[in-house]
């Protein structure tokens, strides 16, 4: 079987198949935005600020070394932030509705390379409550931290706060909808390319044109068409053809048979 | 008579142009036989076979309309039932089969003799006569061309309706020995594939190609074809 892959053809099939393809990215589209601005509830972020950071027993002798013993410590204290040492103690604290397992993971703790400063940001269906989490635990995370590495170097150095209008980080309509119209477009296209290979038949005058190169002598209606198409015979159409179309009995009667047996 | 009246109703449905002269169908096939005029190297083209790849994309109604327009502009015309497997050209005008192609090729009776009229001013009509089992070897004996030769003589065109091209080799001895082959495609249920190959098929038998009849062709609304013009 011939296949040559024709850029041409192809975009031009694309073309005959841009109504679906555009109906597809349309489509697409009003999904994600319904599903973003219906179905998705809002989750909004608060982060905290906390600075690592031991205050030399002596002031001049404050080091590189200590320095680095901080960073060292940081790896240490953002797993810890997110232990259920920590964790539990948050959940008690504000009287929350949840397990330790699903306050975690909306717990993001991140620390820019070679500075002291964490940053923890918690995630929640209300603002409120995200600025009271992540305070809650930088909180807690500043007391436990003296009983559990026996030192005192976490300070919290930004709480979180409450904005005048909070705004909510996820869902991103927009982002959402243009993933949408990505995926719908290709869909389309993907649907175009597969209706097209699967219909294998001669439909257009221009298919004639490009496969055979042969010339169109015409088309002819599909006879169901004609009740729809044609008018009522005219009583002189009627007459013309009484008068042309004989009976065939008056032809075929005296006729001898012949060549019955080859 | 009353009998044979009510049972030809159906049977020549197909016969469009002679039934509903005035129907857009009918109009299409005057268009097609204007192109194929237009399409004539000089004016010798007498012999037109109407094939298609496979069965059952309308090589037959084409044939039996197309002959009843080339009669009506004033052609003295022939149309023969080459199709000796599956004959239809009796059912279309309601005839009996008992003699025809077939015998004439056996060196069975004469053309003279052998010819129906269809009814039609114009318009002759030569039946597949009774199913021969050697169609093939039939088509390709020299009495066929001394058979065309006598209908070059006396008739003006004359129109072979043929078996499908892709399934015997019938109509590509038959479109060897025409002077033009029109392909009959059926708009949406004869394959790409099938058509290229009726194609080549017809390019190996050394045919000349007239062109393409694309039959069951839906018009869409605002199709350049589709209104009435009068």
């Amino acid at each position: 079987m011939e296949s040559t892959f024709n850029m041409k053809e192809f975009f031009k099939n694309l073309k005959k198949r841009l109504p679906l393809i555009i109906a597809m990215t349309v489509a697409f589209v009003a999904v994600a935005a319904a599903v973003s601005y219906l179905w998705m509830k809002p989750v909004y972020q608060a982060s905290t600020q906390i600075l690592v950071n031991k205050a030399p027993a002596n002031a001049q002798e404050f080091s590189m070394q200590d320095i680095d013993t901080n960073l060292q410590l940081i790896s240490t204290y953002n797993v810890i932030i997110k232990s259920p040492a920590i964790l539990t103690e948050v959940i008690n604290e504000l009287g929350l509705n949840e397990t330790v397992q699903s306050l975690n993971e909306r717990i993001e703790v991140s620390s820019i390379e070679d500075s002291q400063v964490v940053t923890l940001e918690v995630e929640d269906g209300s603002m409120q409550q995200a600025v009271l989490i992540a305070n809650t635990t930088a909180k807690v995370f500043e007391q436990e931290i003296r009983n559990l590495m026996r030192v005192d170097n976490v300070s919290i150095l930004a709480p979180a706060t409450m904005p005048a209008s909070p705004e909510p980080v996820k869902p991103d309509p927009l982002f959402n909808m243009a993933v949408g119209a990505i995926i719908g477009f290709m869909l389309g296209t993907g649907l175009a390319i597969v209706l097209d290979q699967l219909n294998t038949t001669v439909r257009t005058e221009e298919d004639i044109d490009e496969l055979l190169g042969l010339q169109v002598l015409g088309v002819v209606s599909p006879v169901g068409d004609l009740d729809r198409t044609d008018k009522p015979s005219k009583h002189t159409d009627r007459m013309e053809l009484d008068e042309n179309v004989e009976p065939d009995s008056v032809k075929t009667a005296a006729r001898p048979k012949v060549g019955s047996t080859y | 008579m009353l009998n044979q009246t009510a049972s030809k109703r159906p049977l020549a449905r197909k016969l469009v142009a002679r039934i509903k002269p005035n129907s857009v169908i009918s109009e299409q096939y005057r268009t097609i036989r204007t192109t194929i005029n237009f399409s004539l190297p000089g004016n010798e083209m007498k012999t037109l076979l109407f094939t298609s790849a496979s069965k059952e994309e309308g090589k037959s109604t084409t044939s039996a309309n197309m002959a009843v327009v080339f009669a009506e502009s004033g052609k003295k015309v022939l149309l023969v039932d080459a199709d000796m497997r599956k004959p239809t050209l009796h059912h279309t005008f309601n005839l009996n089969n008992h003699i025809g192609l077939s015998n004439l090729l056996v060196g069975k009776g004469e053309l003279e003799q052998s010819v129906r009229d269809s009814g039609i001013r114009g318009l002759e009509l030569l039946t597949s006569g009774q199913v021969p089992h050697n169609p093939a070897e039939l088509l390709d004996s020299p009495v066929l061309d001394q058979l065309v030769a006598e209908m070059k003589e006396r008739y003006d065109l004359i129109i072979f309706d043929s078996p499908p091209i892709l399934s015997v080799t019938d109509s590509k001895i038959l479109a060897n020995k025409c002077d033009g082959t029109v392909l009959v495609v059926n708009t949406g249920k004869t394959e790409k594939q099938s058509a290229i190959k009726a194609r080549d098929s017809l390019a190996t038998s050394r045919a000349y190609i007239v062109g393409v009849v694309m039959n069951n062709y839906k018009l869409s609304k605002d199709h350049y074809y589709s209104h009435e013009y009068n």
